[in-house]
């Protein structure tokens, strides 16, 4: 089959590797019909993600028809339409008992590799590094997936993929962020970043009964589509003004925002002056692997007693943690890779009562082939790129 | 350095106990090594804690040594591997497999990764699928 592989730094192709194959009782086998590039697969191809290897397809975000199943599996049949969660999770663990599944205890075979980096292992993830499992991922024509029986949720023949694709990651993504920020309604909630997952975080804070939300970001395309597609009801260009936590503050009477979404992670582009600096050389050098600026001034912004919820994607270690604020001003911060399975069912009730169309973030469609292209623009923003979507 | 390493297991103790002996789940690295195994309630609604010690067990002080020369590898690690594949069996019923491991967790092939890729027909045979 064709596959987008990692080559290095900056570097992916389309080549040809072997079909998979089922390895377990549990796994079944999914013909792709559509995936697309994740802000996160960025991280990837940007090299700044440890254990990565020449060779690793990508992609964690994809549907299709199940074509094989393990004799394990009893809930899907070759020829069901899937979308499949981003987190592999066994549904067996303690954690997955709890509706934890992104850090379930069971799915990530380098576990021992995970446990070094972080203290403990954490959900494997469809090609995203073996730190995650080493799992061959969804840019490709099939995948392999594991559990069958867990992650993957059956859609009806009557919806196109492109509104349903989004369940695989970065709509319940933003919605958790939303969620984390336990809306009652009134709240003003900041969201940074209105890329894709910041587009769906301030669409859910809408849809959960925030009375006004915030994007911030640098691109004037994405803040468009932030107000005119997602609800938000104002917005910040920090490349115009950087200061960003006085703005907030200007825009909510002092108070500063109730919530503050954070969906930018480790690479964050709004730094000042001297702190920026100082970043780019850390991470450059490999001492510092993650650009905090999204999250220090989150920590800044927020009003005392509001939380701080983390969906942007962080690897390693920050510097310059504003500890002092985040401990006096009493905030809480939530954080992690979504739980997607507990929101698969619920979010795509809501596409198909119309309460949301996800395919309002897709700018590019592109074939598999052309998958390096697709990255090189969605990198670089090219063309108001705010979502790319392949197609084998 | 400490030679004990612990997991937790979601099942009774008398499950875990019962299912450590059977001849389908027996941890066969701890088992060699003759490490001292014991089992404990966790709080709550968590399971079972197994934990093992390698330097009290048998009639060897320093058996984690002795275990780590006839091996040619850490012990340490092998009895990590062999307890999460202990909780993955008995929770899951399958040991997970990715392209880069496909043998599942194994401490060798930590630092020589396959590509995350699907395997050959030739090499599936290799790593016993």
């Amino acid at each position: 089959m064709r596959a987008n592989v990692w080559s290095g730094r900056n570097t992916v192709q389309v080549e040809n590797v072997p079909d998979p194959k089922i390895l377990n009782d549990r796994d079944a086998i999914v013909k792709i019909t559509s995936t697309a590039i994740c802000g996160s697969d960025l991280h990837l191809y940007d090299g700044y993600v440890p254990t990565m290897k020449k060779g690793d397809i990508l992609g964690h975000e994809f549907m299709g028809e199940v074509v094989a199943t393990g004799r394990g599996v009893t809930k899907l049949q070759i020829g069901d339409r899937v979308v499949v969660p981003f987190p592999i999770a066994c549904g067996d663990c303690w954690s997955c008992r709890h509706e934890l599944y992104s850090v379930c205890e069971n799915s990530n075979p380098n576990a021992g590799m995970a446990e070094k980096f972080f203290g403990h292992p954490t959900a494997g993830i469809y090609g995203y590094s073996h730190l995650t499992g080493g799992y061959a991922g969804g840019q490709a024509e099939y995948a392999r997936v594991p559990y069958a029986d867990v992650g993957p949720i059956k859609i009806e023949d009557d919806i196109e993929d492109e509104k349903v694709l989004f369940l695989s990651d970065i709509f319940p993504t933003g919605f958790f962020g939303a969620d984390l920020c336990d809306i009652q309604g009134g709240e003003v909630i900041a969201v940074f970043g209105a890329g894709p997952v910041g587009q769906f975080a301030i669409a859910s804070s809408i849809l959960l009964g925030a009375e006004r939300v915030i994007a911030i970001d640098q691109y004037d395309y994405r803040l468009a589509m932030a107000v005119n597609k997602a609800g938000a009801t104002e917005t910040i260009n920090f490349s115009e003004n950087p200061d960003i936590v006085e703005q907030l503050k200007e825009m909510t009477g002092g108070r500063g925002p109730d919530a503050v979404i954070d969906a930018v992670g480790m690479e964050a582009a709004h730094g000042r002056g001297p702190v920026h600096a100082y970043d780019r050389v850390k991470q450059a050098t490999r001492s510092e692997t993650d650009r905090g600026h999204a999250l220090r001034d989150a920590i800044l912004a927020c009003r005392p007693g509001g939380i701080v919820s983390v969906i942007g994607a962080y690897g390693g270690l920050i510097d310059k943690f504003p500890a002092g604020a985040f401990m006096n001003k009493g905030l809480q911060m939530r954080t992690g890779q979504c739980h997607v399975q507990k929101y698969l069912q619920p979010l795509y009730e809501r596409v198909r009562n119309g309460e949301i169309d996800p395919s309002f973030v897709v700018t590019h469609r592109l074939e598999l082939g052309k998958a390096p292209d697709g990255y090189e623009t969605f990198k670089h923003k090219q063309d108001e790129c705010v979502k790319v979507v392949l197609k084998p | 350095m400490t030679a004990k390493a612990a997991i937790t297991v979601l099942r009774s103790r008398e499950e875990i106990q019962q299912l450590w002996q059977s001849s389908e789940y027996r941890p066969k690295y701890i088992e060699g090594a003759e490490a001292a195994v014991t089992f404990v309630d966790a709080p709550g609604d968590r399971g079972t804690e197994i934990h093992v010690d390698l330097e009290h067990g048998g009639q060897n002080a320093k058996l984690g040594e002795i275990v780590q020369k006839l091996t040619g590898a850490a012990a340490l690690p092998k009895v990590k591997d062999d307890l999460r594949r202990f909780k993955q069996h008995v929770e899951t019923r399958v040991i997970p497999r990715s392209e880069g491991s496909p043998e599942g967790e194994s401490a060798e092939r930590k630092f020589k990764q396959r590509p995350a890729q699907p395997l050959e027909e030739s090499e599936l045979q290799k790593v016993g699928v």
